[in-house]
């Protein structure tokens, strides 16, 4: 299922990976600073497509002045096109009539639309020129301005067509750049992650209206005792749902973010090597002598589908060298904050009884790993400079070292030769595809680290309730409270009148 | 306090009919019309701000009745009563004094939700209010009927598009001026009674109906939307003719608490309260209402009446097939009879009484006045501001039913806050508002003016998001100091007690702090309690006072020295260390919402130049809405699709944030915005706004 090395499931891809920032900041950096469009009056409009010359450009047009805009520049001068019909048009500057290109123009009227509002599409040739002077004419048409970043999206936002945790999923997907990201991305923004939540924030909501109930009801009239009893199971289920949710091991986060792949070893091991193997150019300096590696090396690439941030760090001995000293430092901390870490060890130094090679690499991997870090499941060793090896020796190391108990999966390879790149590729995409998970089967994932912090505090408000259940009902009450509260913070806010028309409508209530 | 007020009743009521024989003046600061638990608290209230005040009402000797159900407080109603008091409003007293059986309902579930309720003696609660009113400096009572509202051009200086003068009586054109209004007709504005297929105008049975010239001022002349209620009260019964020995008797607490805060006991004695019954409804009892509905022209009219205290006839057409509960009540000391809480019926009389007799214990009731409806007009409480004003008409305020709620304690905390800013109005003092973040009675009417009402709004204990910090324990502290320092409405003999008590309070929670030990040695002083803490930690007395079994007098057992002085406010302290915690959690949110409230909107500002982008519609909507506040409202009920639009788009708070940016650069009334302000600012202003919405 792998397909082969060099047909570029290693694509070393863009650093922007990294440059992205947290999706707390994505959606707040839509409003920084720039105008939004509560504007009811102002028509925006933009290029959707790429930059650059391509075959055709999309140039994107929404709010009251669209159809205007369609009439004016499209010839239309008696009736709009169908709904959402392609229509071949000439398009044309609206004062001098000049013709500026021949291309497709959508109409697309409101509510049934990206935004919700009138919108218009432009499909013409994709040359700089038409684009520049399609964009101008409309810019000159009145209550037509350009659009800000993201403000389709925003748009789209407050006519409630999409969610928030469907805008981040929106957002993401744009973003996407492998594919196993953009699986996620879509599926977030179909609103399967938001279904997840708003499913947990209604059962939540019936918790706290049935303890309300209780509270302000029970007294008077005949409230089923068993009610108190379905809310602790109910609060219980939620909280072992929520907890298992939140234990899925970052993967949604890890896929949307990359996976931290973090290259230790002792000096002059091949680290720095296998870092350029992996990316296929020389993003490292190699050389024979020992301490090369000083700083931190970083390269994003694209693993299967998956995207990994592959690290290089300085080999680890003690130096008293003080740059080379920081180098190290720098290198453990890299590895306690690893996903994955993929130990280097030259063959050569290996003792040549296999009972005896097993205990050094443990040794070494204690050395290397932190303690919190055993038993070494996120860890690959890569025993590399096998070209060194005579004849059937490697063979044999490769076989006896598989039966050993308590090593992680070991790889022999040459950076040298590439003799054994191959399988450890495969074996590096199969870990970091568990690492991420499935992004289509199962549960959703939890893909923003906002998210989790919510979450987490609704499990600790869930904790109140059970602490308060028997003592003080309203404590107890406040624990979901708060819980929904911070669920809310997700998926939107529950107020109290909603909490008593649920109490109306499951029980039979009346003074 | 009380066996005073015991030997000075009578000369109060015959002081009444000199009051009211003859009036002293034609000018006052504040008139309240309507006698009701609304009129009273606000004719109360204004008199103790200072105003010179006139109460007007048909009867006098209906002022305090209890048209419905004779208890006071309960969930959420007791909060209420609690606060009512510690703003030395008068029904807790009342109450008190008027009380025959005390319980405090949820006891079991949390002191934040206790519900301190007393059944009443109706002949002795209407005492004590007329009483007190009659008894109350610069308050005058007036028999007579309101025929329509004086009003004049406005204020210029102040918002409103129109101002109110005063009254005029029906019988002659004789006028009284005031500056300002309270209008507390309850069920009398357009009301019309209900009883099988009989309609008749009117508030409440036995009583005049009120003028059609007040309707018609406050909707043709003041332009205000009105909308209908309904509600009803169900046939008192004989007591004589009830079987005893098939209904289940309840009894009330051993030790009655009293609702007010000055009271340490009530007036009855423990052991003469008397007892409540229950029984329930049975098959027979939906197949009379079902027989009847062809007869019952209340029942089929689709007015909304209250969710909460249904008719007999609506909750087994909505929930067929269940025993309700009825709950037998006494109407009082010396009344023969009872009232069935839960059987309010619209039905004609001689299906009443076979309905009553398919219910154990009732089987050969007799039935001295038949239950009826009541149809009623209500002015859309968005139309007022926070201090119960109506927004367009300077001063003008109503409270109670005419606002749409349903309930003595709703009508009674309305009343004393309306009639608190009437006479800061008549004062030209500013207006007040209390927070829903301090007290229920201003959860009650912040979501009445900025929710507006479908049905009887009642008090529930989970309309307060600050339950935890609202408790009914603590309302002196949270509103009688504020009521004297800020409001006037407070007299210094209650303020004095309440910084006694406050002094106290703290005195000692300061004690229990100091008092550290480590786990052993608790456990030395009360072996009796098991502690879970490892040896090392040391605990102060607040930690072990939040421990499930200890309570304040263990610790000032072990420790009389320095605790026994406190013993007066145990329960209180036990609370306080136990609710501590939670508190002090809901506290910033709670300052965020006050620093919505306090973001006022000016009431006149031109929402038509504002260089805002809005389209016209939405321009439209807030020049007729006129928020009050920035807050952020999400779930506003008002039925218009777009204020909620607008609503969810948080375009008040973007307009607030506008405002209050310019509003520091400009002269606050009449703002004239300048048509380049700070744009850029503006739009981002604008934009965190809307993302708080979602990302809060």
């Amino acid at each position: 299922m792998l397909p082969s090395v060099h047909r570029g499931i290693l694509k070393a891809a863009v650093h922007t990976l990294r440059t992205r920032g947290a999706p707390l900041n994505r959606v707040m950096s839509i409003c920084d600073g720039v105008p939004v469009g509560l504007a009811d009056a102002e028509t925006i409009f933009a290029l959707s497509s790429g930059h650059g010359r391509c075959g055709v450009a999309v140039v994107r047009v929404s709010g009251p002045a669209s159809a205007t805009a369609l009439r004016s520049m499209a010839g239309l001068t008696r009736s709009l096109p169908p709904p959402r019909t392609a229509l071949l048009r000439s398009i044309t500057e609206p004062q001098s009539k000049e013709v500026l290109d021949r291309g497709l123009v959508l109409w697309f009227p409101a509510p049934h639309s990206f935004t919700g509002e009138d919108s218009v599409e432009f499909h013409i040739h994709g040359g700089p020129a038409v684009i520049t002077a399609v964009l101008q004419a409309l810019g000159s048409m009145p209550g037509m301005r350009p659009a800000e970043a993201g403000e389709f999206t925003r748009r789209a936002f407050q006519a409630e067509k999409l969610g928030l945790t469907e805008v981040e999923g929106l957002g993401d997907l744009i973003h996407a750049e492998t594919e196993a990201q953009r699986r996620q991305a879509l599926r977030q923004m179909s609103g399967d992650l938001g279904r997840l939540y708003q499913d947990w924030s209604h059962k939540l909501k019936r918790c706290l209206a049935h303890v309300e109930a209780f509270i302000d009801f029970s007294e008077d009239e005949l409230i089923e005792d068993g009610v108190l009893t379905q809310v602790d199971k109910s609060v219980c289920d939620l909280q072992a749902d929520i907890e298992r949710h939140l234990k899925d091991e970052r993967r949604g986060e890890r896929l949307r973010s990359g996976v931290q792949v973090v290259i230790a070893g002792a000096t002059n091991a091949g680290k720095s090597s296998l870092l350029n193997t992996i990316c296929q150019r020389p993003a490292a300096i190699v050389s024979p002598i020992a301490g090369t590696t000083r700083d931190v090396v970083e390269t994003a690439l694209d693993i299967g589908g998956f995207p990994v941030l592959l690290t290089d760090t300085a080999g680890l001995r003690d130096s008293p060298d003080l740059v080379e000293r920081e180098g190290v430092r720098r290198a453990r901390e890299r590895v306690e904050q690893a996903d994955l870490t993929l130990v280097v060890v030259d063959c050569a130094h290996l003792p040549s009884d296999a009972q005896e090679a097993a205990a050094f690499l443990l040794a070494h991997l204690k050395s290397i790993l932190p303690e919190t870090a055993f038993p070494p499941t996120r860890c690959l060793l890569v025993l590399n400079k096998t070209d060194l090896l005579h004849g059937d020796q490697r063979q044999k190391l490769d076989w006896e070292l598989r039966r050993v108990c308590g090593l992680p999966p070991v790889c022999l390879i040459s950076c040298h030769t590439n003799e054994g790149l191959q399988d450890f590729v495969t074996v590096l995409h199969n870990s970091v595809k568990t690492l991420c998970g499935d992004p289509l089967s199962g549960a959703p994932t939890l893909t923003q680290a906002r998210h989790r912090a919510h979450l987490q505090q609704c499990v600790t408000a869930l904790a109140q309730y059970q602490q308060y259940r028997d003592t003080d009902l309203a404590l107890a009450a406040e624990g979901v409270r708060l819980a929904l509260t911070s669920l809310g913070r997700i998926t939107g806010r529950v107020g109290p009148e909603e909490i008593l028309d649920i109490i109306f409508k499951d029980f039979c209530i009346g003074k | 306090m009380l066996t005073k007020k015991l030997s000075t009743l009578h000369s109060f009521l015959l002081l009444a009919s000199r009051r009211a024989g003859h009036l002293a003046r034609q000018q006052y600061d504040v008139i309240v019309v309507g006698g009701g638990h609304a009129g009273a608290e606000a004719a109360a209230a204004a008199a103790r701000m200072g105003a010179e005040t006139l109460l007007v009402t048909q009867k006098i000797h209906t002022i305090g009745v209890l048209s419905c159900n004779p208890s006071l407080g309960g969930i959420g109603k007791g909060h209420l009563v609690k606060e009512i008091d510690a703003l030395d409003g008068l029904c807790g007293r009342a109450g008190d004094w008027a009380g025959i059986y005390f319980s405090i309902l949820n006891r079991k579930k949390g002191p934040a939700v206790w519900g301190p309720r007393a059944q009443l003696d109706r002949q002795r609660y209407r005492e004590f209010i007329q009483a007190e009113l009659l008894g109350t400096p610069r308050l005058t009572v007036l028999e007579g009927s309101v025929e329509e509202l004086q009003v004049t051009e406005p204020n210029p200086e102040e918002p409103g598009h129109h101002r109110v003068t005063g009254i005029r009586l029906a019988n002659g054109s004789h006028q009284i001026s005031a500056r300002s209004v309270v209008l507390t007709t309850g069920t009398f504005l357009s009301g019309s009674l209900f009883m099988g297929q009989t309609t008749s105008p009117g508030g409440r049975i036995g009583d005049a109906p009120s003028s059609a010239g007040l309707s018609y001022t406050l909707q043709e002349r003041l332009g205000l939307r009105v909308g209908r209620l309904r509600t009803g009260t169900p046939p008192r019964i004989v007591k004589d003719s009830v079987d005893f020995s098939l209904v289940e008797p309840h009894l009330p607490d051993k030790h009655p608490t009293p609702f007010s805060f000055l009271n340490t006991h009530v007036r009855c004695k423990p052991e003469e309260q008397l007892l409540c019954y229950l029984t329930c409804t049975t098959p027979g009892v939906e197949r009379v209402v079902r027989e009847s509905l062809h007869l019952n022209c209340h029942i089929q009219q689709d007015t909304k009446g209250p969710r909460y205290c249904p008719s007999i006839e609506s909750r087994v057409l909505r929930f067929p097939g269940r025993a309700h509960q009825v709950w037998l009540e006494p109407e009082g000391v010396n009344s023969d009879l009872l009232y069935p809480q839960g059987l309010s019926m619209t039905m004609p009389p001689d299906m009443q009484l076979l309905l009553i007799r398919e219910i154990p214990g009732m089987q050969r009731a007799e039935i001295h006045t038949p239950g009826y409806g009541v149809q009623y007009d209500f002015v859309c409480p968005t139309q007022l501001s926070p201090a119960l004003q109506v927004k367009s008409t300077q001063g003008l305020f109503l409270a109670g039913q005419i606002n749409g709620t349903t309930g003595y304690e709703e009508a009674a905390a309305q009343g004393l806050w309306a009639g608190v800013n009437a006479a800061r109005w008549a004062l030209s003092m500013p207006p007040l508002a209390l927070s829903r973040t301090e007290s229920y009675i201003g959860v009650l009417i912040d979501d009445l003016i900025s929710r507006g009402v479908t049905e009887p709004y009642r008090m529930f204990t989970s309309r307060a998001e600050f339950r935890a910090s609202l408790r009914p324990d603590n309302a002196d502290l949270r509103l009688t100091l504020k009521g004297f320092e800020e409001v006037g409405c407070v007299s210094s003999l209650r303020y004095q007690e309440a910084v006694r008590v406050r002094d106290s309070l703290q005195e000692a929670l300061a004690a229990l702090q100091t008092l550290t030990l480590s786990a052993p040695n608790w456990t030395k002083k009360l072996p009796n309690i098991r502690i879970s803490e490892v040896k090392t930690t040391s605990l102060t007395g607040v930690d072990l006072l939040q421990y499930r079994d200890v309570s304040f007098e263990m610790l000032a057992s072990a420790f009389p020295e320095c605790l026994s002085r406190f013993t007066e406010f145990s329960q209180r302290l036990k609370i306080e260390a136990v609710y501590r915690f939670h508190c002090e959690l809901q506290k910033k949110e709670i300052e965020r919402i006050q620093k919505e409230e306090n973001m006022a909107l000016p009431q006149d500002i031109d929402y038509f130049s504002l260089p805002v982008s809005l389209s016209q519609e939405v321009r439209e909507i807030l020049d007729r809405f006129r928020p009050s506040t920035g807050k952020r409202r999400e779930d506003h009920a008002e039925t218009n699709q777009t204020i909620r639009r607008i609503e969810k788009r948080s375009c008040v708070q973007e307009m607030h944030l506008y405002l209050s940016e310019m509003t520091d650069k400009l002269p606050c009334k009449g703002v004239c915005i300048p048509q380049n302000v700070q744009n850029n600012k503006l739009k981002c202003l604008r934009t965190c706004a809307i993302f708080m919405f979602y990302i809060r």
